[in-house]
């Protein structure tokens, strides 16, 4: 095993390592292919249009309706499988641009230190002292219209902080490593050292970072959508739960309403956390020590 | 850390308290000000919108009203009263409860999230910490694995569909508990308090169970790593060679220990979960700081909005303040530098 491990290139080294020797992973990385097939194959899995309003009310699961219909007479299987597309469309995107900021400004703060430092992490603390989702209501409620755009900038612009503390205090300290060292004794640039050098040994807190963020911001989606200031023209899960709740689910007892789409943020949601955590487990080993988030 | 740690402590120097006073004034200085120019960037002229809501629907109504609240004059001019009004406690008048100062209606609604923030992060803390402890002593056992991946899978599940969950199962099924709102309607003024009490409490019980499930998750993860980090320190080596008896050492370093971080966090926690349990307001119509502002979203009611907003800003840097100052007092080896 050792003499092989020689010959390998480096990428394979970690994909193993992170990925393919990590079964905490592979089952995170398993349900979400799976949610991501629904989502890409929703007109063929359920050839009912979830608006279609053509049929009974309040309709236990049948074969025709295998989650039955809601108040409207909407089909809640279609809606459940086409729901699936706005939730990880959101959180994916949502997820991605937090963690560009957080990471840009993380690894600025953390390797500029002084000054430079000083004012990025106040910054954080004051957007830290402001509730995230009493604000994105906030921001959300003003705009003149919600759309699926919309929400992905406002969940991305307000949620990077937390990222930005995490990245920081890892590059912190890394930055006291030799290789940084030996880097700047070449004679590299700052931002070299800080994406070229430094950004590569902290993938996987970033990695871990991106996909918790992803987690909160399908979350802070299903909150907005239920509030009633997500897009109102889309279907998503936090949109059925705030219907089904607006439209007396609770006192007709549809379990059948309810459940399915508050199981599918829940699962989906934990997929995502299985393997942040799988990672951040493996980077602390490395490291011989906890990394906080 | 600092060996000298200890003697620090006892003359915590006046620079430290007025450095973290200054960074406090700061923040809420700088959230105060975002707080009051978001709603007025965001367009949308509430003078017109309330205008539009009533009989007299006129321009020269809603030119009347922008007149009242001051929305005709400079910004800038706004901004120097918005902070001279604030000082003295008095955040205007509401537009939608017409005539009702601000305060009043968050002086009627602050205490109702209080009690349940309060009351669900206290009781949800003290059982994160016997089940984190249990989950780290047996680390990889049946009980850890269950714990902790049930505490991932709550944790993805959103405020509001637990609080549903709740909702129909002890509410509307078994009928243990109220349904909505934190007191019984129609109230006369000679109920005896022990009954007023016992109302409060079966209203407040819903809400509180919810919002103890769903942060009972995060808080149980943080207190067993909490643990588990701990065991892995030197001191602990060392008094397990100097052959004390695992309870000895679990009961006089490690779980005191453990306890440190988290006292952070539930300072922290404090803070955040005023704005948190907007959602669970909503679902139980509890008459709280959450519900108010999502009235106040809803009804374009700038002074309403700014105002709960200011009173999170206050908290939750009043929370952070406490911890500051407190922490070093509870742990010897923060420096105060």
């Amino acid at each position: 095993m050792q003499k092989r491990t020689g010959q390998m290139p480096e990428w394979f080294l970690v994909l193993r390592k992170y990925i393919l020797r990590n079964p905490r992973a592979l089952i995170g990385i398993f349900i979400i292919v799976v949610f991501a097939a629904v989502a890409v194959f929703a007109d063929s899995l359920s050839s009912i249009d979830p608006n279609n309003i053509a049929f009974f009310p309040w309709e236990t699961p049948s074969p025709e309706h295998p989650l039955g219909t809601n108040s409207y007479g909407q089909d809640i299987f279609s809606q459940v499988v086409h729901g699936s597309r706005i939730t990880l469309l959101v959180g994916i995107l949502a997820g991605l641009l937090t963690s560009l900021i957080g990471t840009a400004v993380g690894l600025v703060a953390g390797y500029k230190g002084g000054a430079v430092s000083e004012v990025l992490m106040r910054i954080v603390d004051v957007f830290l002292t402001i509730p995230s989702l009493a604000f994105t209501i906030v921001i959300s409620s003003m705009l003149p219209q919600m759309t699926v755009t919309s929400t992905i900038l406002v969940i991305g612009a307000l949620n990077w902080m937390w990222m930005a503390r995490s990245v920081r205090s890892q590059t912190l300290s890394e930055s006291r490593r030799d290789y940084v060292d030996a880097a700047r004794a070449l004679g590299m640039s700052d931002a070299e050292i800080m994406f070229k050098e430094i950004l590569p040994n902290i993938i996987p807190v970033i990695t871990a970072n991106m996909v918790m963020v992803i987690t909160s911001a399908m979350l802070t989606e299903a909150s907005l959508s239920f509030l009633g200031i997500g897009d109102p023209t889309s279907i998503s899960w936090g949109k059925m739960l705030s219907t089904a709740f607006d439209n007396g689910a609770i006192i007709y007892e549809a379990w059948n309403w309810i459940l399915p789409p508050g199981l599918c943020i829940a699962t989906l949601g934990y997929s995502f956390m299985l393997i942040g955590n799988s990672f951040l487990d493996i980077y602390a080993n490395d490291r011989g020590g906890a990394v906080k988030l | 850390m600092d060996q000298r740690g200890s003697i620090y402590v006892r003359n915590i120097k006046p620079s430290y308290f007025l450095r973290r006073i200054l960074a406090a004034l700061l923040t809420l200085w700088i959230a105060l000000t975002i707080n009051f120019f978001l709603p007025r960037m965001m367009g949308g002229d509430p003078a017109d919108f309330i205008a539009s809501r009533t009989a007299l629907g006129s321009p020269e109504y809603a030119d009347l009203l922008r007149e009242q609240f001051g929305l005709d004059k400079g910004l800038f001019e706004q901004y120097i009263a918005y902070f001279a009004q604030l000082l003295q406690g008095n955040m205007g008048i509401s537009y939608s409860v017409f005539q009702v100062p601000v305060s009043q209606i968050i002086a009627q609604a602050l205490p109702w999230t209080l009690l349940i923030v309060l009351t669900s992060t206290l009781i949800s803390f003290a059982i994160a910490w016997v089940l984190g402890m249990l989950a780290a002593l047996k680390k990889g056992g049946v009980f850890d694995t269950l714990v902790v991946g049930g505490s991932f899978y709550v944790q993805s599940m959103p405020y509001f569909f637990v609080a549903m969950l709740l909702l129909i199962w002890f509410g509307f099924e078994l009928k243990w508990f109220p349904m909505s709102h934190a007191l019984p309607s129609g109230l006369g003024d000679d109920v005896p308090w022990y009954t007023m009490v016992g109302y409060i409490a079966q209203h407040a019980f819903l809400p509180v169970l919810s919002l103890v499930v769903v942060g009972l998750a995060g808080r149980m993860v943080m207190m067993r790593s909490n643990i588990l980090q701990i065991f892995s320190e030197d001191y602990i080596t060392l008094a397990q060679a100097k052959g004390l008896r695992r309870r000895t050492i679990l009961r006089r370093y490690a779980l005191r220990n453990a306890m440190l971080p988290s006292f952070t966090g539930l300072m922290l926690s404090l803070g955040t979960a005023v704005g948190g349990a907007i959602t669970t307001e909503m679902i139980y119509s509890y008459p709280g700081i959450g519900l108010t502002i999502m009235n106040a979203v809803l009804s374009q009611d700038y002074p309403l909005i700014m105002g709960c907003f200011s009173i999170i800003a206050v908290s939750i840097v009043a929370a952070n303040f406490l911890a500051d100052l407190i922490y070093p007092f509870i742990d010897p080896r923060v420096s105060l530098a």
